[in-house]
């Protein structure tokens, strides 16, 4: 069999394909999917809305690569514009587009799971080996000390002082060189992510993979047989042009939690779980502004993490509590998220190379749902729990405590209105913070828990196999089937996740 | 093989202004819009001087944008950057043409309600564009820290946009001490 990645904007897409299994999406569920099933022998295709973007196509500027590498152009947005939703767009899915950051499932979560949904086959002995194999796939190792650029330095300074738990993280980096652009691709390809890992090995295997290909629609196309409608994208990846179909015995959707269950509503497949349980762990941004120079646009974006305040395993909710995580953007996207406007934004903006940036990632509980309407748009309807606010307050007194501590002039909290913290006294200003709908800039990178699985139909949109409640041989291998928040950073449960379902898959069939 | 005229349905920054939330929203500022009539409304915009080549909006948009990037990004001692040369109405009229027609139509009613701002919010009779710009200043500020959530949202998404593409021009980076992309630099360190 011969592999190849076609890109159907410019190559004649071909007439009536035949597949034994179709995969849709090529992120860390599809394309490990792709790679495990196409090495035993099986045929496989994959599709995926992006295009293949790669090394300096990769040009590091902001306007054309969230064009190009994310979903809406980078605009995607819950309902009222609370949440950003950042999701890869591209040949390779969310992985070209994360801050490589590796973190299992937690020991604690993975117990939450078992006892509490009944994924037994998510219990951490059970669980492990695919894990480890995982951690393989990626080149995990710890970031070297190095390569800890001078902001996140900034903040284990500040952590150690305070006598705060955290670490430096692992990532899926080789040869990296602190070019400083992860959140719009490495031009030099130093990420080990499925575009460089999984999905060459696919080709090799000879599964053929399909780039700017949109799926619309799953139906079933005879006893055995479904059909997936696919459009063919211009390009720029604006506008469709023609029509397609591909014929598969097994269809494996990995879309990631928004686009999976999307797919699956607008097909009328699956019970009422589809598109409920959405988690989209929403993450707030907090500045340090320091009288020295930072520089943070260079070197390793995300690299410490203060973990004090983390918790694994909450009865309740599994994964609770907050990290505070190091991270920078280039000029634009930190312009964008920042709430000042005029000559107030100029200023803000004129101290850029003297921030020191993180995040405050507060896992949630599953606090919306995806729906599609019947002109086929899409709305991610979400409201922020007053937990979530809560924890939120109290990780950005930390986080400002911490700032200061590291000798920070002053932290700003980019919410309308600003919250401009010089003091630790001041910092308890934090427990004020209203978070009312569309005022501050949250993002979210790691949306879960739309297509549940469960042990029972009552439970779950797919059983534990991950086979959609309702169908046969439909199958979510992505974080959509997490029902609670899996980890800090889901890549490396996915990828472990779709490992394990894959395996199953591979005995039945 | 069959063609399709369907657009992608895509969520976007401009999806949550749906016809029914912008007359709320107008209603609920005082129904100035409904009050002054159709009639009234063209004329105190009054004419828009032409602009060539664009793909989506037209002459009155370009105007609201223009208006509304020389408060949004003003020439300022700390980043003494003019904006105007940039043509970032342009640059935004470009990305429509890209969008779905929907969010085209979501945007569009977007920039009346900007233009007609002053009316809506303030009851003041005139218009974003005849502002003066202190006026206009204060008054886009307000959008941002409004109780009215639409005028909040639609704050968000013009800063997004027009931040996003301002701040990626090499001119503007000297100023907020960016010395370009990486790799650039590095070719740069090895000619």
């Amino acid at each position: 069999m011969t592999g190849a990645i076609v890109g159907l904007s410019k190559e004649a897409a071909p007439d009536g394909v035949i597949a034994e299994i179709c995969i849709i999406g090529s992120g860390s569920g599809g394309a490990t999917a792709a790679r495990l099933l196409a090495e035993a022998g099986h045929e496989v295709v994959v599709l995926e809305e992006g295009r293949d973007l790669v090394g300096t196509e990769r040009t590091q500027r902001d306007a054309p690569m969230y064009d190009q590498l994310y979903m809406d152009r980078g605009g995607r947005a819950s309902h009222d514009l609370s949440v950003s939703v950042l999701q890869g767009r591209v040949l390779g899915g969310g992985g070209v587009i994360n801050t490589c950051d590796v973190v299992p499932i937690p020991d604690g979560v993975l117990q939450h799971w078992a006892a509490k949904y009944g994924l037994e086959d998510y219990a951490p002995e059970r669980f492990k080996p695919f894990t480890e194999d995982a951690l393989a796939d990626l080149s995990a190792s710890r970031i070297p000390e190095n390569l800890v650029n001078f902001a996140n330095a900034k903040l284990r300074q500040g952590a150690e002082a305070l006598g705060l738990r955290g670490e430096v993280m692992l990532h899926n980096r080789v040869g990296c060189r602190g070019l400083g652009t992860c959140l719009i691709g490495c031009p030099i390809h130093a990420k080990q992510n499925p575009r460089m890992v999984a999905l060459p090995k696919a080709v090799e295997a000879g599964a053929r993979i399909f780039t700017r290909a949109r799926a619309v629609k799953v139906h079933k196309a005879s006893q055995e047989l479904k059909e997936v409608e696919v459009r063919t994208l211009d390009p720029g990846g604006y506008h469709e042009q023609n029509e397609i179909k591909v014929r598969a015995k097994i269809v494996i959707i990995a879309a990631n939690a928004i686009s999976s269950p999307q797919l699956l509503l607008r097909s009328g497949i699956g019970n009422a779980h589809v598109g409920q349980n959405l988690m989209l762990q929403p993450q707030l941004p907090i500045i340090g502004i320091f009288d020295e120079r930072i520089a943070a646009f260079d070197g390793i974006p995300q690299s410490y993490a203060v973990t004090e305040f983390e918790q694994e395993d909450n009865v309740e909710f599994g994964l609770w509590g907050f990290r505070i995580e190091g991270i920078m953007g280039t000029p634009g996207i930190v312009s964008s998220l920042l709430p000042f406007s005029g000559a107030s934004g100029m200023e803000g903006m004129a101290q850029y190379d003297r921030m020191a940036p993180s995040l405050l990632l507060a896992p949630d509980a599953p606090s919306g749902r995806v729906e599609v309407a019947r002109d086929g748009r899409l709305t991610i309807r979400y409201t922020q729990r007053d937990d979530h606010r809560a924890r939120l307050r109290k990780a950005v007194e930390s986080a400002a405590k911490v700032y200061l501590e590291a000798g920070a002039r002053e932290v700003l909290v980019p919410t309308v209105a600003a919250l401009v913290i010089r003091s630790a006294r001041e910092a308890t200003q934090a427990r004020q913070l209203p978070f009312a709908p569309a005022t501050a800039p949250m993002l979210s990178a790691h949306q879960q828990g739309t297509v549940r699985f469960a042990a029972s139909e009552r439970d779950g949109g797919a059983d534990l196999n991950g086979q959609v409640y309702g169908t046969r041989d439909v199958y979510v291998f992505d974080s959509s089937g997490f029902p609670s928040s899996a980890s800090s950073h889901t890549m490396t449960p996915i990828i472990a996740s779709s490992r394990m379902l894959t395996t199953k898959l591979l005995t039945r069939i | 093989m069959a063609t399709t005229n369907e657009e992608p349905e895509r969520d976007g920054l401009f999806t949550f202004l749906s016809r029914r939330r912008f007359l709320k929203a107008s209603l609920v500022a005082g129904g100035a819009i409904l009050g002054v009539g159709g009639a009234g409304l063209l004329a105190l915009r009054g004419r828009a001087p032409k602009v060539e080549k664009l793909q989506v909006l037209d002459a009155h948009e370009y105007r609201t944008l223009q208006s509304l990037v020389a408060v949004m990004l003003p020439k300022t001692p700390a980043i003494p950057i003019d904006a105007a040369p940039m043509d970032l109405p342009r640059a935004f009229d470009g990305f429509l043409a890209d969008e779905p027609e929907h969010n085209v139509k979501d945007l569009q009613k977007a920039l009346v309600l900007i233009e007609l701002g002053p009316l809506v919010f303030d009851k003041k009779v005139t218009t974003f564009s005849r502002l003066g710009v202190a006026e206009r200043t204060e008054h886009w500020n307000g959008w941002a820290v409004s109780d009215n959530l639409l005028r909040r949202q639609v704050s968000i998404a013009m800063r997004k946009f027009f931040n996003l593409v301002y701040f990626d021009h090499e001119q503007v980076w000297p100023h907020i001490g960016y010395p370009g992309p990486s790799m650039k630099r590095a070719q740069g360190l090895t000619q």
